[in-house]
């Protein structure tokens, strides 16, 4: 071993620890020539081992004794999950019965969808088709031949009083609140600006429609009108008559509430 | 004889009286155990090599658990309590295998 007066070489820590394992009193005190009992047999030896037994028994009957305890965390742990399992089973079970339940009212609501159907027609909120008449109009020549829209008014009118069931006048659907006006030279329909030639589509009886209006002063009017203010003018009855939804915006309703059991 | 009969005392002690170490001082027990191991094992090299002394056997068996207790101590104090206690782990395991080795060597001549 190195002198303990001389510093010692730089080497390597863990090296150093190594070749030092052994404390340097046991070398130092066997220098030295009076030095105390060499015995390995003493009472001070038996004390200090007795100690160190007594550390490791502590040590190892706390580990063992703190095993139970450790046990018995892991099995409140098993139970824990064993009780969330029951738990999630009695959820996934709840979820189950919602499910059906949500099945069972969607199909009752599907039963009741024609009824919604019905409304949804009655108030133009989609698409509709059936039989029906195209009617044309194309303003003539001269003052009296001008389409106002007091004229489109009338016309929409007298079709809705000939037993029409959906009305599109140029692609707008007469809805509930549609109107039809003139603002500054233009008409408009659902606040959309629409042009000449006027073609309405009306869905209804074809026969029915096309006789009561002919019987109607305003079907008497524009007759004449085609003659004297060479106004075009025609009716066809089709098979196949398709109109569109009015707008949303037609469709929204803000103020008016329905009143309950007020038929 | 004396050595043999105090580990016997050691061992019976704690068997039967079963002492439960505080709660407090049970991060130092384990460290402490290695300490005193390394301070037996390099006693039983010393004994090897006939340069045994039971007084410096002493103070190397207190001194070492006392400083390994500390070190622990010091590093809970610090927030690095396991990483201190590994350290020494690591130092007193290699001067256990060191001592180990050389008593190896001592005996078998290998």
């Amino acid at each position: 071993m190195a002198d303990p007066e001389t510093p010692e070489r730089a080497v390597g820590l863990l090296e150093q620890i190594a070749d030092t394992a052994l404390d340097d009193d046991y070398y130092v005190v066997r220098a030295g020539s009076a030095g105390p009992s060499r015995e390995f047999n003493t009472v001070l030896t038996g004390v200090v081992l007795a100690v160190f037994a007594l550390l490791v028994a502590i040590a190892a009957i706390q580990t063992r004794s703190d095993r139970p305890a450790t046990e018995r965390e892991r099995a409140t742990l098993i139970s824990d999950i064993g009780s969330r399992k029951e738990l999630l089973a009695g959820r996934e079970e709840t979820a189950d019965r919602l499910r059906s339940q949500v099945a069972d009212l969607q199909s009752a609501v599907i039963s009741i969808d024609p009824a919604l159907e019905e409304v949804r027609l009655l108030a133009a909120d989609g698409q509709a088709k059936g039989p029906g008449v195209r009617v044309t109009a194309v303003p003539g020549s001269g003052l009296s031949g001008d389409i106002t829209d007091r004229d489109l008014q009338i016309l929409v009118n007298t079709f809705w009083y000939a037993g029409a069931e959906a009305i599109s006048l140029n692609g707008q659907r007469i809805g509930t609140t549609t109107s039809i006006h003139n603002a500054g030279g233009v008409i408009k329909v659902n606040y959309v600006a629409i042009g000449a030639p006027f073609d309405l589509e009306v869905i209804g009886d074809p026969e029915t429609l096309e006789d009561r209006f002919d019987d109607t002063p305003t079907g008497r009017l524009w007759e004449q009108r085609r003659s004297s203010a060479a106004i075009r003018f025609d009716v066809t009855g089709s098979d196949d008559l398709s109109v569109g939804a009015a707008p949303k915006d037609r469709l929204t309703i803000r103020h008016a509430k329905a009143i309950e059991g007020g038929a | 004889m004396i050595p043999v009969i105090g580990l016997v005392i050691g061992i019976a002690a704690g068997l039967l009286f079963q002492p439960t170490v505080p709660t407090d001082l049970q991060p130092y027990l384990p460290i402490a155990i290695v300490a005193a191991l390394d301070a037996v094992i390099g006693a039983l090299r010393a004994l090897g090599e006939r340069r045994f002394n039971d007084r410096v056997f002493v103070v190397s068996f207190i001194s070492n658990v006392v400083i390994a207790a500390f070190m622990v101590f010091l590093g809970d104090q610090l927030g690095v309590g396991s990483q201190l206690s590994t350290g020494v782990v690591v130092v007193l395991g290699i001067r256990i295998f060191a001592n180990a080795a050389a008593i190896r060597r001592r005996i078998f001549h290998a």
